[in-house]
């Protein structure tokens, strides 16, 4: 290029916008950590409950996502305008003509030349050039014979991103110790309510109907009013008891529609000639009484599952044209056991909850019944239900599987599950298993001193003596009554200490 | 001898300057041992149109020095030893009753300052009023007898010496008569070496004589053309933004002013400080082929043109401080970034 004005505006140029750029590149990291922060607040907190069993308070959470948008848009907004001051600023003639002048070594020619060459300079600057002018203008010519601009002026965006990880880091920083500073232990309440949430969200993702949408809001709202400490215990309880009664009415339902499916398969399976003993043995449990099945959900959506189905029907073949029918009676019976089991799960979940509101209403009556706000801590063996360190983890009890009201008690194979989850903290996993004492047998004292939770071992089933066959223990007393995860009542029991055992009467029969 | 710059092209008359300044300094060094600094000091402050305060030790050459250099450039030289009872009119000289054709008159009898190159030794033994006579004469290149002003030739340039170590008896120069020299260079002692070189050309028998580049009768001219061109080497707005800021960052109670210098400096530099880093500075650039200055070129300058400026208080005098360190931490703190 012959003409060094145009040399140096377009390094202007260059210079201007790759000081917007690295201007706009110290706002980017922050700005982009900021939001992303603030956009998986949410899903952060779901995995700290699930694994840690703390969580930020959802209002909390919500305030503190929304501020961390807004400060990353802020930011963002922020970077543009520096990024434009940084432009203006940068596209100036003679400070790229200086800028030349560092890069090249020319001892300030190129800036004197700007100087005077200035198209935007003043007359009275224009002036200044003296009959040596022309030896500078030459020179400029000279030095810029081999310059290329592009490659002297490059985009170095390692110090401003390094510069901008720093503020990214001081942004992350500052957002972990606000999450920190607002994180909050959960109450028993929250804990509850999280359940059913969870619940409600599996009912919504399942199953499409709208009983099943009517009765996940239900369980929502119950969840909701579970964790809302203004709402007064009787508004709480409502809520929940709307939530269990849309659950009965949704089970019934649910019933009902299951046996008239099962009976119709059952006359499909007899007009073919080769009925499918399964359907028609197990379909109607619920008219039946056998146990083996309350209801059934989603059904045929679980076209894979296994199902622990055990009876046949009498005639044993089936022919291929029948296969499908007896595919979708087990799947029948398949999401019939899920949804028994949810519904069981969902039973139990909404009486803890109930039992929940019962119990902090009994210790906390007045307008200062607020989470942590225990006034009866430390008062004996009742349990304490707001006590610090009374702290559920989710999925943590789930190695218990308590059975349905009136159902028949299910087989180890389903010790997996989370039913019957019947304590509202951790429970103990003792290695050495307390021995109940025998009437009469004194041992040692049983150290149940403030203690909030007794654990029954149930005998299992006897061996067999008789060639190393396996029966069920079908006979052995069980109880009648439905329990719930109700934090047990102080007994006066005239027993000497060693005896004191806090045991509700309805389960002294289970003890041997 | 030197061609008629002002008919050549630019190309060749910064040619020409950059020649002349390096022969005069080579016809200085063929007397003078050493000393280059205080030569090329001397020949930039004549092509700046200053005039130069050499301070040194007697006996170091500073006459023969000026005068090597008026004999190299073809000016006239006139040097004048203050003493407490010289006279003003001793030196700018004085009217004189002459009697002609019968007729009788005053005439001017015109004093050593009428020359090219004036060499005042030790101006600090003069009084007051003798120094402001010859102050007069370097700022206004005039002086005024008897309501009569004369002239004087351009170019006119002042080389005053002062010796440091006698200070009995002597009349300091006050702030605003130091001002008005553009440089002031210290003559230090020869090196070894040096002294060598001095003793073998002085005390033997071989003379080296020195070859003048102009004739006397063109000299002026030539030199003023080369001044003119001095002035025309340009500067570019930064470089004017630096040189302010170091006057200002030297003078106490001014915008940028260290620490230091509010502390040991009760008056800093005044513009002329600036004029004089300036055409200094250009001065450099000549020589170094340039026609534009660089921050090399002031930075060359500075301590030259300002170590005089600068009024250091008692405190800094107590302490040992010289404006040269004083100089030396601003252009340290003013160096970076400069645009």
């Amino acid at each position: 290029m012959d003409n060094p004005v145009e040399t140096i505006g377009i390094a202007s140029a260059r210079i201007a916008r790759l000081a917007a750029i690295r201007a706009m590149l110290c706002a980017v990291a922050p700005a982009l950590t900021a939001i992303a922060l603030g956009v998986l607040l949410e899903p952060i907190g779901d995995v700290t409950w699930t694994r840690l069993g703390y969580r930020l308070a959802p209002e909390r959470a919500a305030w503190l996502s929304l501020a961390l948008i807004g400060a990353g848009v802020a930011v963002l907004a922020a970077g543009l305008v520096m990024a434009l001051r940084a432009y203006r600023r940068a596209n100036d003639f003679v400070a790229a003509a200086a800028e030349l002048d560092d890069r090249l070594e020319c001892d300030q020619e190129i800036v004197t030349f700007a100087t005077l060459a200035d198209p935007s300079a003043p007359e009275s600057i224009v002036a200044r050039r003296t009959p040596l002018f022309p030896i500078l203008w030459r020179h400029a010519i000279a030095l810029f014979a081999n310059l290329d601009i592009r490659r002297e002026f490059r985009l170095e965006a390692g110090e401003p991103l390094k510069r901008s990880s720093i503020f990214a880091g001081v942004v992350a920083l500052a957002m972990v110790l606000a999450t920190l500073g607002l994180v909050r232990a959960p109450t028993p309440e929250n804990t509850e309510a999280a359940k059913l949430r969870a619940i409600a969200e599996e009912i919504a993702r399942t199953s499409a109907s709208a009983d099943d949408s009517a009765l996940a809001d239900k369980i929502r709202q119950a969840a909701d009013a579970l964790e809302n400490f203004k709402l007064p215990p009787e508004e709480k309880k409502k809520r929940i008891e709307e939530a269990m009664r849309q659950a009965d009415k949704a089970a019934q339902k649910r019933n009902n529609s299951q046996s008239g499916k099962n009976q119709a398969a059952g006359k499909s399976n007899a007009q073919n000639g080769n009925g499918n003993g399964k359907s028609q043995g197990q379909g109607n449990s619920a008219g039946a009484g056998s146990g083996e099945g309350n209801s059934a959900t989603g059904a045929g959506q679980n076209p894979g599952g296994k199902s622990s189905a055990s009876g046949k029907g009498a005639s044993g073949k089936n022919s291929g044209k029948n296969e499908g029918g007896k595919g979708s009676a087990k799947n029948d019976k398949n999401d019939q056991n899920k949804g028994d089991q949810s519904s069981i799960e969902l039973h139990n979940e909404l009486a803890k909850a109930e039992a929940q509101v019962e119990t902090a209403n009994a210790k906390n009556p007045g307008p200062d019944n607020q989470p942590g706000n225990d006034k009866n801590q430390g008062g004996g063996s009742q349990p304490d239900a707001n006590r610090p360190g009374s702290i559920a983890k989710p999925g943590a009890n789930g190695d218990r599987n308590i059975p349905a009201a009136g159902g028949k008690p299910k087989n180890n194979k389903d010790m997996g599950s989370n039913l019957g989850d019947t304590h509202l903290g951790e429970m103990p996993t003792s290695t050495n298993a307390q021995r109940y004492l025998k009437p009469g047998e004194k041992g040692a004292a049983l150290d149940i001193k403030d203690a909030r939770y007794v654990m029954f071992r149930l005998p299992g089933a006897p061996s067999s003596g008789n060639g190393g066959k396996t029966v069920l223990d079908i006979d052995r007393p069980t109880a009648t009554t439905g329990y719930v995860n109700a934090p047990l009542a102080p007994t006066s029991d005239d027993a000497p200490p060693d005896e004191r055992q806090l045991v509700p009467p309805r389960y002294r029969d289970m003890i041997h | 001898m030197g061609a008629a710059p002002q008919q050549a092209s630019p190309d060749q008359r910064v040619a020409e300057f950059r020649k002349i300044f390096s022969r005069a300094e080579s016809e200085v060094a063929r007397v003078i041992v050493g000393h280059r600094e205080v030569v090329r000091k001397m020949l930039t402050a004549l092509f700046c149109g200053g005039h130069i305060l050499i301070e040194g030790v007697p006996g170091l050459g500073k006459t023969l020095m000026v005068k090597a250099a008026s004999e190299t450039l073809g000016l006239s030289f006139k040097r004048i030893q203050f003493t407490p009872d010289l006279m003003p009119s001793d030196i700018i000289g004085t009217q004189v009753l002459t009697e002609a054709d019968g007729h009788r008159e005053f005439q001017f009898k015109p004093g050593p300052i009428f020359a090219h190159m004036v060499l005042g030794d030790e101006i600090n033994r003069a009084t007051p009023k003798t120094q402001s006579a010859v102050l007069e004469a370097m700022e206004e290149h005039q002086v005024t007898v008897f309501g009569t002003t004369y002239v004087l030739d351009p170019p006119y340039i002042v080389l005053a010496t002062e010796n440091p170590i006698e200070l009995e008896g002597t009349y300091p120069l006050p702030e605003a008569q130091m001002d008005r020299f553009i440089f002031k260079v210290v003559m230090g002692s020869p090196k070894p070496d040096e002294l060598r070189e001095i003793l073998s050309r002085t005390t033997g028998t071989a003379q080296n004589r020195i070859q003048p580049l102009f004739e006397p009768s063109r000299a002026p001219r030539a030199i003023e053309d080369l001044k003119a061109l001095v002035r025309e080497v340009m500067v570019a707005e930064p470089l004017e933004r630096f040189i302010i800021s170091v006057i200002g960052g030297c003078t106490p109670g001014g915008p940028g002013a260290i620490p230091e210098v509010s502390q040991y400096l009760r008056f800093g530099p005044s513009p002329r400080g600036a004029q004089a880093l300036i055409l200094c500075a250009k001065v450099n650039a000549l020589l170094a082929g340039r026609v534009s200055v660089s921050y090399d070129d002031i930075d060359d300058a500075i301590v030259p043109c300002l170590r005089h400026r600068l009024l250091l208080n008692f405190q800094a005098e107590a302490e040992s401080v010289s404006s040269e360190s004083i100089l030396e931490q601003v252009t340290k703190r003013l160096r970076k970034p400069r645009t």
